[in-house]
Formats: structure tokens, C-alpha cells, sequence
């Protein structure tokens, strides 16, 4: 056993600061345990969200060090022993009270998007190939790092139309699914926002899961939008359209 | 009164969520209430899959998959209950697949199936190994598209009962403070087990068995408390899982000496024998001096890197993560690890429980179509067609029902109660007692059970109980105290030690997770083909006994 230091974040919407808890670190202890002995031993009235600790509800995000990091996946060991962990709840969405902040707004984005309809007449044969298509995207377990890194939600304080990557990874999953007959690239182009993500590729980089959010959705879905909205030879009729209206007025 | 409702579902895991949607398509008024956001459920963390007799990988049938479930069930399962399980299984299988989740695919490009424990066909649907994921993240979906509301982070405390029926739930609102009464023509529990009273379990930490311990307080039967599943593959460091899906693909379980020591327990089945069989084996190894720091070894590294990331992408980061150990090159040490309750509110087929109106459904209850010992990959199916059941249920009967009340008097009384709790200022802090119920539990009520050491339990959990009466919260706050959740999670626990205990003890046999090498190391048809009952009488579990329910399978010696 060795002595960590953590220093905590206190408080609630009115205001707060950090508070350092010296704990007794056991092997193989990760940062959810710490905070859970300091809850126990020390700070009986500190609130946090937890619930499977095996990195598979999405419950305990925080900002660890500075970065948004699932809690029960973090093990004390990746840091310097000598390092102080500093926790703090997610700073992009409204606090509750010290860890655990509200996440609703992205339940409520989660409802805007039209859920899997199977196409008409599908046969309900799939390749497996098709199927390895779509697993990255749906091993997502809603832990919202990725929305909390996300600057555009971050610095805007979530008020940009934009889903947020998550929900970029949600659209691709059902973008995907073979047999899924409903199209929502204008969701996307529109009150989705898509065009707002400038693929600095933050959020793939917090991800518990791996997934390339980027790479692997958020562009994909770029140019699917692109594909469909600006057929060259539809814009240059428009285009065309344009100038002889404009020639008749 | 915060809400009313023709249906109301504790617990928004597969059974709680399958049952909202059953019972809003029927036409109910139905809500969902929650301590946790529905995703965040347990019923997410089940890996393997889940079990129908599809007939895409083998010639296969509902009733070879009942067979199997009769067996492995140790004889102790309910055959009217499995027979409905398995004949209505492909049906909801396929039904899920039309709400979009995708399973693992066949070459042919039907759902793939792969083989599980003491299962004589392989007859596992799956989803790689985030089976439990995929159907939460499905059937929130279908939660979405019927606007099912859901009151969540509500912890549920107190049954409401009036004029002999339950009508509804008193519950804790986790994030606004307060008790809130809500009232429904049916109450549907779907909260899940009791794991957590065990140290080292698989079970995540809001698997507390609230809705257990809610219906043992208002006089509804629990039955065959004494069977609680170890898991033979758990980390050691957080009792994490490591799926049962391993061995489908073919892993080998190895001693310190590098054997494959299931040779000599399950010289057939190997490593794929029933979890009760493996789990043993493990902890006779382990006891005999075989093991390494209490663990065993299990071994995927012949499977090679390809397949292991394709099929066990998942159990290689969880490895990797929280044992340090990539299973591509090292075998991973695993152990026992309480897992499952194959006992629960004991239910019908419908699940209804013995008080009008309540109904339970999942790991929360008890039909029964585990028995003994739970085969991996049908607690999901379980929770599917038994959630769809309990929701049909009750959504007809307050269909046809219309009055809904709660009195006023008990919601004043819960209030005073938890007052009490919250003033007390002199006493034991909850996480002593809660440290040493999973201590004792797990030495002493764990793999195998000895008769003195379950007396000494029974002993220990009611000296803890009387501890809590006098346990202290700190957080005096209304806002997120998990304090206060923590405290109410503990007095269900004791209580359930308890009951447990007591049909351990009464059990005078060895049958599936209960085993009692040291004095009946024999099944017992004769005595025992029948469940346990236990009652609270007085602040005491009253054990009584009900027979098995026998269609067509004879018991039969239960070798693999």
C-alpha cells in the first residue's frame, strides 16, 4: 500500500473549489476506488455517479488531471506516484453538485433522431461484413466524454446546433445498419449541425471505447451529406435556375 | 401523489424496458422509474448472449433448449416455466432483431450461434461480446420512439399497499431531494439481484436486490434464496467478467502446473460444463494448493490474436485494463465470482407475485426457470420473454382496473422513518457493516457451504442488522446523497443475507450453487425436489417449501 494524494472538486452551481484527501492506494486500484474510499473514510457527503465499474455504463466521467477519462478505467498506477490526481466533474455540462453534473441535454438530443425502420420488403439476411461495418459505432456507451471535449458544445455552452460527436456515432450506427430505410442526412446537415465540427479530432481521442469518432463517422457522414445535397450537375442547374430568375426580374 | 399511472416498472433494464414497451402496446399509461438513467443498467454488462433455439448453426428445438435448461437447472427449475421460455424465445429473438439489433451473422447471413456452457446445441445469439449493450441501446430506443416517460434517478424504498393490492411505490428523487409517492394499478419489479452483498462479485454497485427486500417487506414470497451463482471467470482485482464466451470459443482453463484440470471433473464437457460444475473445480484447485494467489488461469493465446480480436475484442481490453495481462500473449488469472440469483420473488408464469397487483420479472424474480444453476445466455432471454409476460400481464389487469390510491398516512410514515434516519447523529457508519456482510458472505455462504459456518453466518448477519439500527448518515443533503441510497441499499442486503442464509440452511442437500460437500454432499430427490419459500415472520425469515412443477423430465443424474 501507498499514500495518493487526490484533490477533489467541491461544490455545487453557486461555487466550490478542490479539496486534497490522502488515501491508502492499493494494487490494481483505480481512480473510481479512490474517490469511492475517500467517500467512505473521509467525505461521506460527496456525490458521484457510478455504477458498473468495468468501463461499460458510462456513469462515472470526469475530468481527470485535466482530462476526460471514464473514473473506473483509470488506474492510479498510469500516474506518477508522486502526483497529486486532481478529479473534476465534466465542465461541459451543468453541475449538480461536486462529480456528477447533468447530462439530460444529450438525453433530449438522443430523442431528435429517428430511430431504426427497416426498409421495405428487407430480408433480414446480413453479411457479417456489413455487420463488422457498424461495431465500432456501437460499442458507444454513452459516457459523454467526447461531448464534453467537444469545443463546440464546450465553449458555446452546448447552445450551437450541434448534436455533438456522440450523437455523429449514434446517426452513423443507424446510417449503417443494412436494413435501416430511413435517411437523416438532412437531420444532420440541419438542426444535427454537422458542418459545425471542424474534425479537430479531440473526441477521439477521450474515448473509453477506441473509436475513431472522427475518422470513422463524423467524416463518412460529411460525405455522404456532400454526396447527397451537391450533386455538381443538381447545383449547376440550380445555379443556372438562379441566374435566369434573376435575369427575368 | 407526483404521478399516477396504469403501469409503473422499477428498474430500467432489459426486463423493466421489454415490459414498458409490452405494456404501453397494449394500450397502457405505463412510466419507468429508475435509480439509474435505463442505460446505464446492469443488464448492459452481459457479454455472452442470449439463448433461443433458432436452429441457424445445428438441427435444434425449444425443446432441446428446455431439456438442457431442465438439466442444468439441476432439476430444480420449474418445466411449465422453461417450456414457455424456450417455445417463445425465437419469437422474441427475431422481434428484437426487427427493432435493429444486429446479431453476429452466420456466412449465410442468418443470426449466428455459438456454444455455451452444458448447452447440447450451440444455440447462443450474440452481438461479438456486448450482447447486453446492444439489446439496452434497442430496446431504449423503442423506449424513445413510444415517449415511455421515465422517472429517473428515483430510488424506490416502499411498495405502496391499500385494500390488499399494490398500488404503487414510495421512492427517494436522487437528484431534486424529497420522497416521492407515484401510484399505478400495477406495480412491475425489475430491479435486478442482490450481487453486490458479496466481495468480489461481477455485479455492478446498484446491484442491491431493492426490489427483492420491498416485496419480502410487504409479505410477498421470495423463493430458493439459497442459489447464487459464482461465475467461473472473474478478475480478481474488481470481480470483473470475463464471458463465459471464452470458453464458446474455445479457451482452456489451466492450473499452476499448466493442466487442464476440467479433465477431471467434466471429462466430457471440459471447460464448457455448467457454471455450478466449473466454479467448483476452480475452488477445489485453488484450495488444494493449485492455483495461483487464489486464482486459476484461463487461456485463449491458441485461439490466436485474429480471432480474439474479432470475437473477444472487448474481454481483451477488459483484461488488458484491469489485470494488466493481454490474452493475446499471456493467460488471463481468473476466479469464482458471485454473479448471479437464480432465486427472487416468487412468481407465475405471468409474473404475478402472491400480492394483486405487483408482478416481478428478471434477475428480481423467481419463476423459475434457473433452478439450481443458471445456464449463461439465458438470463437475457429471460429477461426478454419474462419481462414482455409480466408487462402483458399488467398492463391487462389495470386495463380492466380502475381505481388507483395512496394513502396519505403511508406516505407521512416514510416520511418520519427516513427523518429518523437522516437526525440520527450517534452511531455506525454503513460502509463497516456493508464491508463486512460481502466479507462474511463470501467466506461463509460462498462456491461451497458448511453447516457451522452457515449457523455462524445466520449469526453474523443479525448481529449486523442490530448495527443497523443504529447506522448513521452523514450527508444530511438532498441533493445526490449516496450516502442516504447507500444506507437504504444496506438494510435490503441484510435482510436478503438473511433469507438466504436460513433456505441454505434448511436445504439439507447439495443441488446446483448450493453445495454441501461436508455433510450432504448428494442430491436429494427425494426431500428436496421443491423450492424454498421464505416469509418475514416478525423480523425472521420463516422457511416453507413448495414442490417443483414436473411436465416431462424425470431427475436423472446430472453428469457432463
Amino acid at each position: 500500500m501507498t499514500a495518493r494524494r487526490l484533490e477533489i472538486w467541491r461544490g455545487d452551481a453557486s461555487g466550490g473549489d478542490f479539496v486534497e484527501y490522502e488515501i491508502a492506494a492499493e494494487e490494481g486500484m483505480v481512480v473510481l476506488d479512490a474517490v469511492r474510499e475517500v467517500q467512505r473514510t473521509q467525505a461521506n457527503d460527496l456525490a458521484v455517479r457510478w455504477n458498473c465499474k468495468a468501463a461499460k455504463c458510462g456513469c462515472c466521467s470526469a475530468e481527470v488531471n485535466g482530462r476526460p477519462r471514464l473514473m473506473c478505467k483509470s488506474r492510479l498506477d498510469d500516474f506518477p506516484a508522486t502526483e497529486t490526481i486532481r478529479v473534476e466533474p465534466m465542465r461541459a455540462f451543468p453541475l449538480v453538485r461536486d462529480l456528477v453534473t447533468d447530462v439530460s441535454w444529450n438525453y433530449e438530443v438522443e430523442k431528435r433522431i429517428p430511430p431504426f425502420a427497416a426498409r421495405e420488403g428487407a430480408d433480414w439476411l446480413i453479411g457479417q461484413a456489413d455487420v463488422d461495418r457498424m461495431s465500432e459505432f456501437r460499442k458507444c456507451i454513452e459516457c459523454f466524454l467526447c461531448q464534453d471535449v467537444c469545443h463546440v458544445l464546450r465553449e458555446h455552452d452546448l447552445k450551437l446546433p450541434y448534436f455533438g460527436p456522440r450523437f455523429m456515432v449514434r446517426v452513423a450506427a443507424l446510417e449503417m445498419h443494412p436494413l435501416d430505410g430511413v435517411d437523416r442526412t438532412d437531420l444532420l446537415h440541419g438542426e444535427g449541425g454537422i458542418a459545425l465540427c471542424n474534425i479537430t479530432k479531440c473526441c477521439s481521442d477521450v474515448c473509453p471505447e477506441g473509436i475513431r469518432i472522427t475518422d470513422n463517422a463524423i467524416i463518412p457522414l460529411k460525405e455522404r451529406i456532400v454526396d447527397r445535397r451537391y450533386d455538381p450537375l443538381v447545383g449547376l442547374v440550380r445555379r443556372l435556375a438562379r441566374a435566369m430568375r434573376r435575369g427575368h426580374s | 401523489m407526483e404521478g399516477k399511472h396504469d403501469v409503473l416498472v422499477v428498474g430500467g433494464g432489459l426486463t423493466g424496458m421489454r415490459a414498458a414497451v409490452e405494456a404501453y402496446d397494449l394500450g397502457a399509461d405505463v412510466a419507468i422509474l429508475s435509480k439509474l438513467h435505463p442505460t446505464r443498467s446492469h443488464s448492459g454488462a452481459a457479454e455472452g448472449g442470449i439463448n433461443a433455439a433458432l436452429g441457424n448453426a445445428s438441427e435444434d428445438s425449444p425443446e432441446e433448449h428446455a431439456y438442457d435448461t431442465v438439466k442444468g437447472s439441476d432439476y430444480l427449475g420449474d418445466q411449465d416455466a422453461i417450456e414457455v421460455l424456450c417455445e417463445e424465445a425465437p419469437a422474441d429473438v427475431y422481434q428484437l432483431e426487427r427493432w435493429g439489433a444486429v446479431f453476429s451473422r452466420t456466412p449465410d447471413g442468418r443470426i449466428a450461434q455459438r456454444p455455451f456452457g452444458a448447452a447440447g446445441e450451440p444455440r447462443t445469439a450474440y452481438a461479438a461480446d456486448i450482447t447486453g449493450h446492444v439489446l439496452v441501446q434497442v430496446l431504449y430506443e423503442q423506449v424513445m420512439r413510444r415517449d415511455i416517460p421515465t422517472y429517473e434517478e428515483y430510488f424506490a424504498w416502499k411498495l405502496v399497499v391499500d385494500d390488499e393490492r399494490c398500488q404503487g411505490v414510495i421512492a427517494w428523487d436522487l437528484l431534486g431531494g424529497g420522497l416521492k409517492a407515484i401510484g399505478a394499478k400495477t406495480v412491475i419489479l425489475a430491479t435486478g439481484g442482490p450481487g453486490r452483498m458479496y466481495a468480489g462479485s461481477t455485479n455492478a454497485y446498484a446491484c442491491t436486490g431493492d426490489g427483492m427486500a420491498m416485496a419480502l417487506r410487504v409479505g410477498v414470497p421470495l423463493e430458493d434464496m439459497e442459489m447464487m451463482q459464482f461465475h467461473p471467470t472473474t478478475l480478481a482485482s474488481n470481480g470483473v467478467l470475463i464471458t463465459e464466451g471464452c470458453r464458446g470459443e474455445g479457451a482452456y482453463l489451466l492450473n499452476k502446473d499448466a493442466e487442464r484440470f476440467m479433465v477431471h471433473y467434466a471429462p466430457n464437457a471440459m471447460e464448457l460444463a455448467s457454471r455450478d460444475v466449473v466454479s467448483r473445480a476452480e475452488q477445489t484447485e485453488i484450495d488444494a494448493g493449485r492455483g495461483i494467489e487464489g486464482n486459476v488461469l484461463l487461456d485463449l493465446r491458441h485461439l490466436g490474436a485474429e480471432r480474439i480480436l474479432e470475437a473477444l475484442h472487448g474481454t481483451r481490453e477488459l483484461a488488458m485494463t484491469f489485470a494488466h495481462v493481454d490474452p493475446i500473449y499471456e493467460p488471463i488469472p481468473v476466479r469464482p465470482g458471485a454473479h448471479y440469483h437464480m432465486g427472487g420473488i416468487d412468481t407465475d408464469v405471468w409474473g404475478r407475485t402472491a400480492l394483486e397487483g405487483l408482478y416481478a420479472g428478471g434477475e428480481a424474480a423467481c419463476v423459475s426457470v434457473h433452478g439450481a444453476n443458471r445456464l449463461g445466455g439465458n438470463a437475457l432471454m429471460e429477461t426478454i420473454t419474462y419481462g414482455k409476460r409480466a408487462g402483458h400481464h399488467a398492463a391487462e389487469w389495470a386495463l380492466s382496473h380502475t381505481t388507483v390510491a395512496v394513502p396519505p398516512s403511508l406516505e407521512r410514515e416514510s416520511e418520519r422513518e427516513l427523518q429518523m434516519l437522516i437526525d440520527r447523529t450517534d452511531g455506525e457508519r454503513p460502509w463497516k457493516i456493508r464491508e463486512e456482510l460481502a466479507t462474511t458472505m463470501h467466506d461463509n455462504f460462498g462456491v461451497f457451504r458448511r453447516e457451522d459456518q452457515m449457523l455462524a453466518q445466520g449469526d453474523i448477519v443479525q448481529g449486523l442488522r442490530e448495527r443497523y439500527e443504529r447506522v448513521v448518515v452523514d450527508d444530511k443533503g438532498d441533493v445526490f446523497n449516496n450516502d442516504l441510497t447507500q444506507a437504504l441499499e444496506l438494510g435490503f442486503m441484510l435482510e436478503l443475507a438473511q433469507c438466504m442464509v436460513a433456505s441454505g440452511l434448511a436445504r439439507k442437500e447439495s443441488r446446483g450453487a448450493h453445495a454441501r460437500p461436508h455433510d450432504f454432499p448428494n442430491r436429494d430427490d427425494v426431500n428436496y425436489l421443491k423450492h424454498t419459500l421464505v416469509t418475514w415472520d416478525d423480523g425472521e425469515p420463516r422457511v416453507d417449501w413448495r414442490p417443483v412443477t414436473i411436465t416431462k423430465w424425470q431427475p436423472q443424474e446430472r453428469t457432463y
